[in-house]
């Protein structure tokens, strides 16, 4: 039989040196620990934007092609597989840490602890933008000796795209971290809605080479917004507002939408 | 209500689509109690604690813990109630003393002396996944009692933990009674409830069937006793003792079934008689016997009664 030692009992009051951080700081720093220490749960958000992106910007040469905008493609496809990140991270990563968490009971012992109910969620939002950029970072420490990283034409809309697209998808994450009921069901919905984004609006084929069907699919799927969000103002492409302002748009929605689900 | 009132709730009643778990339940606490709630599993207990730590809204019916709505007053009320929840875990990676200073709200060395006096000091470095499963309750007791709760609420505490587990967690559980502390514990573990609670409330399909020390349970529903020896001699006469109810034999073995005065009267029978036999034995119920008696005697619908 195991023996514990018990001392005696402390003294039923002790009195408080001061006011620790509120909790919702507490939460997200204890996050931001948890991720740093534990950067295999980050594999996926890491891998395979990197190995895909070495695959398939590898696969059309290095000569401008009007089928990619008369672009180089080789930096067409760098410039677009930030948002492979994004995608990885908020349809993926983070349902399947909120869906865990819910699924061990780590949420409901938060809940009853008395953390407010919205600060998981932030701090789940926290480790999603610092997952974007860490994998971001990691991407283009890549593909630079191998590509080479093509200069920002208008480096102030990629910055404003980017990080409305990581809110959109990080905050769509939350959401879909809060409705999915277990960790096995956030990966199989993530997964299922990851990679048609992926193949059809972001890292596969030229949308130029696509069937009339696909190639309008494209348009509206979420992901090819935030990309072309991105892209276009990296490589100086024509391609308006329109991006921008939808993915400004997804992020306010997203974030709303995650607001209203904040229940642990 | 008092200021000795530490829980208080009347008429309570929640249904999941349609399926009723608690119907119309009185429960009351006060202040330095441990009151055990006890049934089988399903037979709405931890739904009633979920209602009192205001994780679930009740349909119908007054929850008052230490005079506030567990719902509308959720945020004045956490950090006076401690709770321990069935079925809960951390983050595996989390370490021990992370945990601590993260659900701790205040600085203070309160987290350090509750490690040491749970008997958790030497693990502050050690990571959640790594704890066994006495240790995981005995953190979730400290993290429980961070901040000096008024109410601590334990859910089903030594679920899955082997025998030695459980004696730990349940030591940790008498020095919370030792020193006064409120404490609401939800179990099915019989013997559990019987070691720690000065007061139980037996519940089953959402109702109270009674309530009473673990004494006056066992005394209203299971206040038997069963003596067992072997005997080649003459038995007839036991039939005559006081309190005697069954005297049966199988072979030299002879049972006798009765009233709690049966050990003395047939002790006193037999020490006459020659040396008292060295299979000697007495089986006197205990909390199990007294609610499989309440159960089996409650039909399908149990009588309400405050607890």
């Amino acid at each position: 039989m195991t023996t514990t030692t018990m001392t005696a009992p402390a003294p039923a009051v002790v009195p408080a040196r001061g006011r620790r951080p509120g909790p919702t700081l507490r939460l997200v720093l204890a996050e931001l620990r948890l991720v740093v220490r534990d950067p295999m749960t980050l594999t996926f958000v890491f891998a395979f934007p990197v190995v895909t992106m070495l695959i398939i910007g590898g696969s059309f040469g290095t000569e401008a092609d009007p089928v990619f905008e008369g672009q180089n493609p080789a930096h067409w496809y760098v410039a677009s597989y930030v948002s492979v990140a994004i995608g990885a991270t908020g349809l993926v990563m983070l349902p399947v840490r909120i869906a865990s968490y819910r699924e061990r009971g780590v949420l409901r012992r938060f809940a009853v602890a008395g953390f407010p109910r919205w600060s998981f969620a932030l701090a789940q939002v926290c480790v999603g933008l610092l997952a974007v950029v860490l994998a971001t970072a990691l991407l283009l420490a890549v593909a630079a000796p191998v590509y080479g990283v093509p200069p920002l034409v208008h480096p102030g809309r990629v910055l404003l795209g980017g990080t409305a697209g990581a809110v959109a998808f990080v905050a769509l994450g939350v959401l879909l971290g809060t409705l999915l009921p277990s960790a096995r069901a956030a990966q199989a919905v993530g997964l299922l809605l990851f990679f048609p984004s992926f193949l059809l609006g972001v890292g596969g084929p030229p949308p130029q080479v696509m069937g009339e069907g696909l190639q309008t699919l494209s348009q509206f799927l979420p992901l090819a917004v935030v990309t072309d969000a991105l892209r276009g103002p990296w490589l100086g492409l024509d391609g308006g507002d329109g991006p921008l302002l939808g993915t400004l748009a997804l992020a306010a929605g997203s974030l709303v939408l995650a607001a209203s689900r904040t229940r642990l | 209500m008092t200021d000795d009132d530490v829980v208080t709730v009347r008429g309570l009643h929640k249904a999941y689509g349609g399926r009723v778990v608690v119907d119309d339940l009185d429960l009351d606490v006060r202040a330095g109690e441990v009151v055990g709630l006890i049934g089988a599993n399903g037979a709405g207990k931890t739904t009633t604690v979920e209602c009192l730590q205001g994780l679930r809204q009740p349909d119908a019916g007054s929850v008052r813990v230490l005079g506030l709505d567990p719902v509308r007053d959720a945020e004045r009320l956490r950090p006076l109630v401690g709770a321990q929840l069935q079925d809960s875990a951390l983050p595996d990676r989390m370490r021990v003393g992370e945990a601590v200073r993260l659900f701790a709200r205040r600085r203070g060395p309160q987290g350090a002396q509750l490690l040491e006096r749970f008997g958790l000091g030497e693990r502050h470095r050690s990571p959640f996944a790594g704890l066994s499963g006495g240790e995981r309750q005995r953190l979730f007791l400290v993290l429980a009692l961070l901040g000096e709760p008024r109410l601590v609420v334990l859910d089903e505490l030594t679920q899955g933990l082997d025998p030695a587990a459980r004696r730990e967690v349940w030591s940790a559980v008498a020095q919370l009674r030792d020193g006064g502390t409120t404490v609401l514990l939800v179990t099915h573990e019989l013997d559990e409830a019987e070691a720690l609670c000065g007061r139980v409330v037996a519940m089953r399909a959402g109702r109270v069937l009674d309530a009473g020390t673990p004494a006056e349970l066992v005394a209203r529903h299971a206040a038997g006793a069963t003596v067992r020896f072997t005997c080649t001699g003459d038995v007839r006469g036991l039939r005559a003792l006081p309190g005697v109810t069954e005297v049966t034999t199988d072979g030299a073995t002879v049972t006798v079934r009765g009233e709690r005065q049966v050990i003395a009267q047939v002790g006193a029978w037999l020490v006459p008689r020659g040396p008292v036999p060295a299979d000697l034995r007495v089986d006197v119920p205990d909390l199990e016997h007294a609610l499989l008696a309440l159960l089996d005697g409650a039909g399908p619908t149990p009588v309400r009664g405050a607890a």
